[in-house]
């Protein structure tokens, strides 16, 4: 066993690289300890410790190493090991590294704003996708040049998305988001969107699945998309005070190209909705408004102008109605009837254990509609975005990922901090999957998979397998596995809806790209009734 | 090509040292968002906007600091006072803004400080830290530090698990004997450039400094407790790491930590942004962020806290006084 050390004075690496280095050496050369440290008093107390103090190495220097200087030691079988991990670690921090390079010639990479907009000088929009803690900052800058910005990245505090939003406002200026998921600009489809024809609806919404969900089924019937402007999820909440739902609704208001306009979001500030309806009744244009959490009923008298609907399917039927479309080509609950004889053959071969809904989400605008309607129709409905506060998931305990009819919102921080969302990576979700399959008490599984661009590139070559076996093995176990799907996307997409339609239900799977109709068919599964509830049961006004 | 640049932003500590008559000083290191330089006992970072505010920052657009990253080597001499800094071999010259100096000390006055909500805060906090912490540092050590549970056994951690229950104990009874011997063996240890034990230290002062006046539980504030660390620290770890936790014994805190200091005073019902803000600090460098937590939460414990809950018959799993004994 040999100790070998490298000093390198004054030298200075941040820890990040430092820890990177040193675990490259170790998973790369058969070493049986490594470290590098400032060579600090404390530090060569816990190398000897740690059996890692080259002594000999050290004693054989000038000057005792200092504080200011770095200080990697191997210990290894041999003096051969012991050398190629040090010439390892010193070729590692030599590379891209923190220490300055000098002569360096190559151009620098677009990194910011003031060199992108050096290169598209005529630019009005800034897409903005950094960590959460320095997005206001970015934004900040962007609106200070003249830019509307599309903030992408979320953990933004609420205090800081107040302030950018005021000084957007100050400027005319739109700031979409932060935790924005989609939009479209001029035709030109940002984050998570979809591929829709350019048409007399605009749309302003606070959700972002729920406004692809509202684009798909707009377009499905034939009316086209003249802006869809997201606002960020936090907008309608009291501090922020719609603030970007007014800047939009003012914007459509003045657009030529829009005869309708569409407000969606979920959950927003009573207050704050009954402000913005205020305003949207002076516009001269038909509105139609979806608040979801908040029944029509609640709002009382509004503005002639203003039509206020239940569930994203009601907001785009009525939407394509005003735009002088056809409401009856949105795919919407009349699929409930198609599917009726399969949904009942399903229903007779659930086992007696069968009862609940298992929900699985990646759009959390889609899994909350998809609450509102269950909840009418099963009751408590558990989730990680609980309707009622009683209703919250809570911790689980190591056996438990369900509770009863249970609704998760996959997309929520939760579940995505570190890792893709669902709508990229199926990984989480397919875990959930399997779970949910697995258990005995589970009915009937209920899925939205969202396409368009950003989103995976073909969910139905992940999913259909999964479905088709899992529904293989559940029927080995005596029991029928009911897959209902809320797919949500447009023939456009980069995905095409009726492909991805049609490799889910080869798959055995129940598919409907009205989320309402899916949640809907969810509930006829495990409701009292013996059969399928008709579409009119379910109507709202 | 000259260049004269004005700061995006500084903190207040620096406005002194630009306003002084011009002096000598050195570039100490160079990263890719941030450049040290040190002039007499002082050193001054000048950050990328992308880093948040530190008590000793200049910030410049990102673009600017990359120019900076490819042009600049440790060693080179810079003058700074009358206003200005500049860096002769680049001909750069660095201003300070006219608006006002962003002040790094939280004006903890201004916030209602409630022992029974920091007592769950800090409850909920030590969870979180132990869940989310890396495995390297000492942030691991909450485990056994706050929550009584076993914590993966290496050299780093048989070491500073003794010297933080000598701080803590040192630091209730008052004792600055063995204060200074905990951060004695503490100062420098561990990885990183600010060294672990540093990092713990710092979070731990920066309570001190700012809050045991507001909390503590026998109504002896501990603030001179903080500078014995301070001064214990300034020969015996890296220069960065004695500037910053210099600052932080006077309550001059980094942007993050700060935030996150004062969400302490949120009712409880507000803990998502305790978390929130918990996460930021967790986000900086590789251990940095968790042993400033630790820190943080070891200054609490160390100022009575957790018996609140006790008090307040709120504690589950042990008793307050089984916690002590442990913790002791």
């Amino acid at each position: 066993m040999v100790i070998r050390a490298l000093l390198k004075r004054n030298t200075y690496y941040d820890s990040i690289t430092l820890m990177s280095a040193i675990q490259y050496v170790k998973d790369t050369i058969a070493v049986e300890d490594a470290g590098a440290v400032m060579a600090t008093e404390a530090n060569l107390a816990l190398l000897e410790q740690a059996h890692l103090l080259p002594a000999d190495f050290l004693a054989q220097q000038e000057n005792m190493p200092a504080p200011e200087d770095l200080l990697i030691a191997i210990r290894a079988a041999d003096e051969s090991l012991a050398q190629s991990a040090l010439a390892c670690a010193q070729q590692k921090l030599a590379g891209p590294g923190n220490i300055v390079v000098s002569g360096s010639t190559t151009p620098p990479a677009t990194r910011s704003l003031e060199v992108a907009l050096r290169h598209a000088a005529s630019a009005n929009l800034a897409v903005i996708s950094v960590a959460g803690e320095h997005a206001w900052l970015e934004a900040k800058q962007a609106l200070r040049h003249g830019l509307h910005v599309f903030l992408f990245s979320n953990n933004v505090p609420i205090e800081q998305e107040q302030r950018l939003k005021v000084l957007a406002a100050s400027k005319g200026l739109l700031l979409m988001g932060p935790d924005c998921g989609t939009a479209i600009i001029n035709g030109v489809g940002l984050g998570f969107s979809n591929v829709a024809p350019r048409g007399s609806i605009g749309i302003v919404g606070a959700s972002g699945t729920g406004m692809q969900q509202l684009i798909c089924l707009i377009a499905a019937a034939g009316p086209g998309i003249s802006q869809a402007i997201g606002t960020g999820g936090c907008d309608l909440t009291e501090t922020i005070d719609g603030i970007m739902m007014r800047e939009g609704l003012a914007l459509l208001t003045r657009d030529p190209h829009t005869d309708v306009i569409v407000l969606v979001s979920k959950l927003p500030s009573k207050r704050v909705a009954n402000e913005l309806l205020a305003a949207a009744a002076q516009a001269a244009k038909p509105v139609v408004a979806l608040f979801l959490g908040i029944t029509p009923q609640e709002f009382g008298t509004v503005g002639d102008n203003i039509r206020l609907v239940k569930t994203l399917t009601e907001g785009a039927a009525l939407a394509v109605s005003l735009a002088g479309g056809d409401p009856a080509r949105v795919p919407g609950k009349d699929a409930l009837l198609a599917f009726q004889p399969r949904l009942e053959a399903e229903r007779a071969k659930l086992a007696p254990s069968q009862h609940f809904i298992r929900a699985l989400y990646s759009g959390g605008t889609l899994c909350y509609e998809a609450m509102l309607l269950l909840g009418e129709q099963v009751g408590a409905i558990a989730s990680n975005i609980p309707l009622r506060p009683q209703w919250a998931l809570g911790a689980l305990t190591a056996n438990e990922m369900y509770r009863g009819h249970t609704a998760l919102d996959l997309g929520a921080d939760e579940f995505t901090r570190g890792k893709p969302h669902p709508m990229i990576d199926p990984t989480t979700r397919l875990h959930y999957l399997a779970r949910a399959a697995e258990d005995a008490e589970t009915a009937v599984i209920l899925l939205d998979i969202v396409l368009g661009y950003c989103s995976h590139p073909d969910p139905a070559a992940v999913y259909a397998p999964v479905i088709k076996r899992l529904r293989n093995e559940a029927q080995a176990a005596g029991r029928s596995l009911p897959v209902i799907v809320s797919l949500c996307g447009s023939e456009g997409d980069p995905q095409r809806l009726s492909l991805q339609r049609a490799t889910l239900e080869a798959a055995g799977a129940l598919v409907f790209e009205s989320n309402e109709a899916a949640a809907l068919a969810a509930a006829s599964l495990v409701s009292h009734t013996n059969s399928v509830s008709h579409p009119k049961d379910y109507a709202h006004d | 090509m000259a260049v004269a640049l004005v700061a995006l932003d500084y903190s207040r500590p620096i406005q002194p040292v630009f306003e002084q008559a011009s002096r000598t000083g050195t570039v100490h290191s160079v990263f890719r968002k941030a450049l040290n330089i040190v002039a007499g006992d002082t050193m001054l970072a000048v950050l990328s906007s992308e880093l948040s505010r530190m008590p000793n920052s200049a910030r410049l657009p990102a673009i600017v600091m990359h120019r900076l990253y490819t042009s600049l080597h440790p060693g080179m001499q810079v003058s700074i006072g009358d206003g200005k800094l500049l860096i002769p071999a680049i001909d750069f010259t660095l201003r300070l803004p006219q608006e006002p100096a962003w002040e790094p000390r939280p004006d903890v006055a201004a916030h209602h400080w409630h022992r029974v909500s920091i007592a769950r805060h800090s409850r909920l906090l030590a969870q979180h830290l132990a869940q989310k912490a890396r495995q390297d540092g000492l942030a691991p050590l909450a485990a056994p530090l706050l929550l009584r549970r076993p914590a993966r056994e290496t050299p780093l951690a048989q070491r500073a698990l003794p010297l933080l229950q000598l701080l803590v104990r040192a630091c209730r009874l008052e004792d600055s004997a063995g204060v200074e011997e905990a951060a004695r063996g503490l100062v420098g240890l561990g990885p990183g450039l600010t060294p672990s034990g540093d990092d713990t230290l710092a979070g731990f002062v920066s309570v001190m400094a700012l809050l045991s006046a507001q909390l503590c539980a026998d109504a002896l504030p501990r603030e001179h407790l903080a500078s014995i660390i301070a001064s214990t620290a300034q020969p015996r770890t890296t220069r960065l790491s004695a500037t910053l936790l210099a600052h932080a014994a006077r309550g001059e805190l980094a942007e993050h930590v700060g935030t996150l200091l004062t969400a302490l005073a949120l009712p409880v019902e507000e803990s998502q942004m305790l978390l929130h803000a918990a996460d930021r600090v967790l986000a900086y460098g590789a251990y940095s962020g968790g042993d400033t937590l630790l820190g943080m939460l070891l200054g609490l414990q160390a100022l009575g806290i957790e018996n609140t809950l006790h008090e307040s018959g709120e504690y589950h799993g042990h008793t307050g006084v089984a916690q002590a004994k442990y913790l002791l």
